[in-house]
C-alpha cells in the first residue's frame, strides 16, 4: 500500500511539474512578442515601460532563468498579475474557485446518484423495458452537447415553467446548470454499474447470502450494491476531469460565477497571466482529485492494496 | 443522498427568480474594462461610467450641445480661450462640491506625463487650465480647435472629482466619485456592477426628464455572455433590461411582454482598415482588390436581416460629412473582377493566392459577416483566416500589426463612434489611434478640419479627407449601428431613454 501511495503522489508530482514547464513556455508560443500583445491596448505604455514590464515578467532572460523565476514566485502563491485591471491573478482565481467547486461536486454527487441508481435498476431488470429505457436515456445523455443541453433547460424550466432562474448565484440558481453538467457523466456511470452489477448479480455469494436466510433487499443493497459501486470510484478521477472542462460551457450559458467563466473571458481578452493561472489550477485540482480517487479505490479494494 | 437532493430541488423552487422590487437589472454581453473614463474606451465600459460621472455639456435628443455641469460657457473671439461657469453646489458622491479644482484636476490626470488619457488628442492643443474663481474654469489653447465644446460634452469627457486622489491606487475599480446619478457600491468583475441612487443629484442638463435622484434604489448591470440566456432571463423577467441576440430579435418584438428599443443616433460606423506597415496591404491595390471583392449589401442582408444599414461614409450618420449619396458616388461597387485584376497586377492567382487574416470583437454577429466576407473573398482568390477576440485586444492587436513589418497581412472589421468629424484626425492623423496609415498630404489635410471654424468650409475639407480616405482604400465603410444598440425591454420598465452615442439614461426609470 505504501509503494502504491508513494508510486501515485510521485506521478501526480511528475504531471503537475510537466504542466508548470507548459505553462512557463506556452507565453513563447504566442506569435510576436508577447508584452507588446499584453500591453498594446493601453494607447500609452511608452517603449521604457514595455521594456520594464518584459524585465518584471522575466521575459528579458533565457527560458530556463526564467522557469527558475516563475516556480520561485509560484511556489510562495504568486502566479502574477493580471493585464487587465492588475489584479492578483491567485486572489481572484480564489475568489472565484469555490462557485466552480459547488458547481462541480453538485454535479457529480448528481451523477452518481442518479447514474448509479439507474444503472443498478437496469442491470436487475436486464433486457426487459426498464433497463432498455435507462439505456437508451443513457446513450442520449451522453450523445447531447452540454451546451445545447443547457439551453434546451434553460428555455424548458425557467422560461417555460418558471421554476428556476437563468442566472445568478444562489441555490436554486445551481440546479440548473449541476443538472445539465451532470447529465452526461450519470450517462456514463449508469452504463459502467449496469456492467458491474450484471457481474456482480451472477457471482455464487450472492446466493449464498439468499440461502444464508437475508431477504432480497438486503441481499440487493448490501452485498451487490457494495461491490458494484466499487468500479464508479475507479472513474470518478476521470469523471471529475471531465466535469471542471464541462463546467468552463456550463457557467458561460448560466452565466454562473466561476473560474471556467473568467477563462473564458481571459481567453478573449488575451490576458496570458491570467490564461496560464487558470490552466495550472485547474490542472493541480483534477490531479489531486484523480489521486485522491485512487487512494480511496485502493482502500475500498483490498486486491489493489496487495498489488 | 436523495433526501439531500430533493431539499436541494424544494429549496431551488422555493428561492425561484427573485430580484429586489426597487432595482433596475440590466444585463450585458461583457464586463466593463474600468471605471476610469481615461484608460477605456469600450462602449461597456462608458455606458456604466456615464451614470457615474458627468460632462461639463450634455446633449438633447437631436444632439444639440447645452449646460451641465457648466451653466455657460464662453468662446473667446479667436478661438483659443473657453470659459466655463459651473453651477453651485454640485456634490460629489463622497459629499465635496464640485468645484473649477475638479476640472482643473480632470485635465491633468487626462494629460499626465506618465500616464495620459487613451483619448487625451481629442482634448485639443490645450496650452493650460486655469481656475478664474471656485465656479470659473477657463482653458487656454495655442491654437483654434473647432472640435473641443462637442468634447465636453462627450462621456470621454467626465469630470472626475479631486477627492479621487486620495484612493487613487483603486481608482477605477473599487472606487469612482463623480457627480453623476449613480454611484459605485460594487464591481464585482465578470459577474456584475453595483450603482445606487446619488440622493444629492441634481440634474442640470442631461436628457432625463427627472430633476433629482433616480426615481429606483439601484442600478444592477450583470454580465450574461451567452445571448440566448439573456434572452431567457428577459423573458421570464429576471432582467428587466437586455440586448437580445441578433438572430432572435423576433423574439422580443412578439413577446406579450417584452418591448425592442433602438437607440436612436448612435454614432456608430463599422469599417475595414488594414495593417499598411507591409505588404500585402502596404500596396493601395491590395487594399482596393478587398473593397472590390467584398459586397456588404449582401452580406448584411444575409446576417442582419435589415436590422443595420450599409455606410457609405467614413463619419457616422447625424455627423458633418455623412452624405451617403455623396460616399456612394466615390466608394467601392461590387466588382471581382476589378478586384482579380488588381490581384493579378500584384502577381497573385489561384495558385499563389493572396493570404491574410481578418480580426474583429466579439459579439454583434460579427463573426457571421466575415464568414460571409471570407467566401466572397475566397473567389476571387484572397485566402482569408478569422480571428475574434473582446474590443480591448482588438484594439491591442491593430496597432500591434502595425508595427509588424513581416509576415502575413492583415486587417480587421473595426467600429467606432464618435460625435464630430475629429475621428478621423484621431483615426489617420500621424501616428493615429493605431499607429496604422498616414501620409504628409492626409496630414495636412486633417490639420485642416481642425483649424477651420467656418462650418460651410470645413465640411468642404472633410469630404476632402473623406474622398482621400476611400480613394486609398484605408478606411472602408461597412455598416450602421454596430454593437449593443438593440435593447430588450419587459414591460413593466417605463422611462429608459438614450443620450445620443448610445447611451441610455436610467433617472427617470421605473420598474412597477
Amino acid at each position: 500500500m505504501t509503494t502504491y501511495l508513494l508510486q501515485r503522489l510521485m506521478s501526480a508530482a511528475l504531471t503537475v511539474w510537466i504542466t508548470t514547464l507548459a505553462i512557463c513556455f506556452l507565453i513563447h508560443l504566442v506569435p510576436g512578442d508577447p508584452v507588446q500583445i499584453m500591453y498594446a491596448q493601453s494607447a500609452t505604455t511608452s517603449p521604457e515601460q514595455l521594456e520594464q514590464i518584459r524585465h518584471s515578467l522575466g521575459l528579458d532572460r533565457s527560458i530556463i532563468h526564467q522557469y527558475i523565476i516563475y516556480m520561485g514566485k509560484l511556489l510562495q502563491g504568486d502566479m502574477g498579475v493580471t493585464i487587465r485591471g492588475q489584479q492578483s491573478v491567485a486572489e481572484l482565481l480564489l475568489l472565484r474557485l469555490p462557485n466552480t467547486l459547488l458547481l462541480t461536486l453538485s454535479a457529480l454527487t448528481l451523477a452518481i446518484v442518479f447514474g448509479g441508481v439507474s444503472g443498478f435498476i437496469a442491470a436487475y431488470k436486464q433486457g426487459q423495458w426498464p433497463d432498455k429505457v435507462l439505456m437508451t436515456g443513457t446513450v442520449v445523455g451522453i450523445s447531447v452537447p452540454p451546451f445545447w443541453l443547457g439551453l434546451i433547460v434553460l428555455s424548458l424550466f425557467s422560461v417555460e415553467l418558471g421554476w428556476f432562474p437563468v442566472a445568478g448565484q444562489g441555490l436554486g440558481s445551481l440546479v440548473l446548470p449541476a443538472v445539465t453538467l451532470a447529465a452526461c457523466q450519470a450517462a456514463v456511470i449508469g452504463r459502467i454499474v449496469r456492467s458491474t452489477m450484471i457481474d456482480v448479480f451472477a457471482q455464487d455469494y450472492l446466493l449464498t447470502a439468499r440461502a444464508k436466510g437475508l431477504s432480497k433487499p438486503k441481499v440487493l443493497l448490501r452485498h451487490a450494491l457494495r461491490s458494484g459501486l466499487i468500479p464508479i470510484v475507479s472513474v470518478l478521477g476521470m469523471q471529475f476531469a471531465y466535469m471542471m472542462g464541462g463546467a468552463i460551457v456550463i457557467e458561460y450559458v448560466f452565466s454562473w460565477n466561476g473560474v471556467g467563466r473568467l477563462a473564458i473571458q481571459a481567453i478573449f481578452q488575451r490576458d496570458y497571466p491570467l490564461i496560464q493561472g487558470f490552466v495550472l489550477c485547474f490542472s493541480m485540482i483534477v490531479v489531486l482529485v484523480s489521486v485522491a480517487m485512487d487512494l480511496l479505490y485502493a482502500f475500498l479494494d483490498p486486491r489493489i492494496r496487495q498489488e | 443522498m436523495t433526501k439531500s437532493l430533493s431539499l436541494l430541488i424544494a429549496i431551488g423552487l422555493l428561492t425561484g427568480p427573485a430580484m429586489a422590487s426597487n432595482d433596475i437589472i440590466w444585463a450585458r454581453y461583457g464586463d466593463i474594462d474600468s471605471l476610469d473614463p481615461h484608460r477605456t474606451t469600450s462602449t461597456l465600459s462608458m455606458q456604466v461610467w456615464n451614470q457615474i460621472y458627468e460632462p461639463l455639456l450634455a446633449r438633447d435628443a437631436e444632439g444639440n450641445i447645452g449646460p451641465n455641469l457648466a451653466k455657460d460657457y464662453r468662446v473667446s473671439d479667436d478661438g483659443t480661450q473657453v470659459t466655463f461657469v459651473l453651477h453651485e453646489g454640485i456634490e460629489c458622491h463622497d459629499g465635496s462640491e464640485f468645484t473649477a479644482e475638479d476640472v482643473i484636476y480632470t485635465y491633468q490626470r487626462a494629460f499626465s506625463e506618465t500616464n495620459p488619457s487613451n483619448t487625451q488628442s481629442a482634448w485639443g492643443p490645450i496650452e493650460s487650465v486655469n481656475a478664474v474663481d471656485a465656479q470659473t474654469v477657463s482653458f487656454s489653447f495655442s491654437e483654434p480647435f473647432g472640435a473641443f465644446i462637442p468634447f465636453m460634452a462627450d462621456p470621454f469627457a467626465s469630470m472626475i472629482c479631486k477627492s479621487n486622489e486620495q484612493s487613487l491606487a483603486s481608482f477605477g475599480s473599487t472606487t469612482a466619485i463623480g457627480t453623476g446619478a449613480w454611484q459605485l457600491v460594487q464591481w464585482i468583475k465578470g459577474d456584475r456592477i453595483e450603482l445606487a441612487r446619488n440622493e444629492a443629484y441634481v440634474n442640470h442638463g442631461r436628457m432625463a426628464g427627472n430633476a433629482g435622484p433616480a426615481k429606483m434604489d439601484k442600478l444592477i448591470i450583470k454580465v450574461m455572455p451567452e445571448a440566448q440566456a439573456r434572452l431567457a432571463a428577459l423573458q421570464t423577467g429576471e432582467v428587466h433590461i437586455a440586448e437580445p441576440p441578433l438572430e432572435s430579435v423576433s423574439v422580443v418584438e412578439n413577446h406579450p411582454h417584452l418591448n425592442l428599443l433602438s437607440a436612436p443616433n448612435t454614432g456608430q460606423n463599422v469599417f475595414i482598415e488594414f495593417a499598411v506597415s507591409r505588404p500585402p496591404f502596404n500596396d493601395v491595390r491590395a487594399r482596393q482588390a478587398v473593397a472590390y471583392a467584398i459586397d456588404p449589401d449582401m452580406a448584411l442582408d444575409i446576417v442582419f436581416e435589415g436590422l443595420v444599414e450599409r455606410e457609405h461614409c467614413t463619419v457616422a450618420r447625424g455627423v458633418m460629412g455623412n452624405d451617403q449619396d455623396y460616399c456612394k458616388r466615390i466608394g467601392y461597387q461590387y466588382d471581382p473582377a476589378k478586384a482579380k485584376q488588381l490581384l493579378a497586377e500584384l502577381g497573385y492567382d489561384k495558385r499563389n493566392p493572396m493570404d491574410v487574416k481578418i480580426m474583429t470583437w466579439t459579439d454583434g454577429s460579427r463573426d457571421k459577416l466575415l464568414q460571409v466576407f471570407q467566401s466572397q473573398l475566397k473567389q476571387v482568390g484572397i485566402e482569408v483566416s478569422i480571428e475574434i477576440m473582446d474590443i480591448g485586444s482588438l484594439n491591442a492587436r491593430v496597432k500591434q500589426e502595425n508595427h509588424i513589418t513581416e509576415g502575413k497581412g492583415s486587417m480587421d472589421l473595426m467600429g467606432w463612434s464618435w460625435y464630430d468629424p475629429d475621428i478621423l484626425y484621431q483615426l489617420w492623423h500621424s501616428p493615429g489611434a493605431y499607429d496604422g496609415y498616414n501620409s504628409p498630404e492626409l496630414d495636412a489635410l486633417l490639420k485642416q478640419t481642425r483649424l477651420e471654424t467656418n462650418p460651410e468650409k470645413r465640411l468642404e475639407i472633410v469630404q476632402q479627407v473623406q474622398a482621400y480616405l476611400i480613394e486609398q482604400a484605408v478606411h472602408v465603410p461597412i455598416y450602421t449601428p454596430g454593437w449593443v444598440w438593440l435593447y430588450g425591454v419587459n414591460d413593466s420598465v417605463s422611462g429608459l431613454k438614450f443620450e445620443p452615442f448610445n447611451q441610455p439614461i436610467f433617472t427617470d426609470v421605473v420598474v412597477n
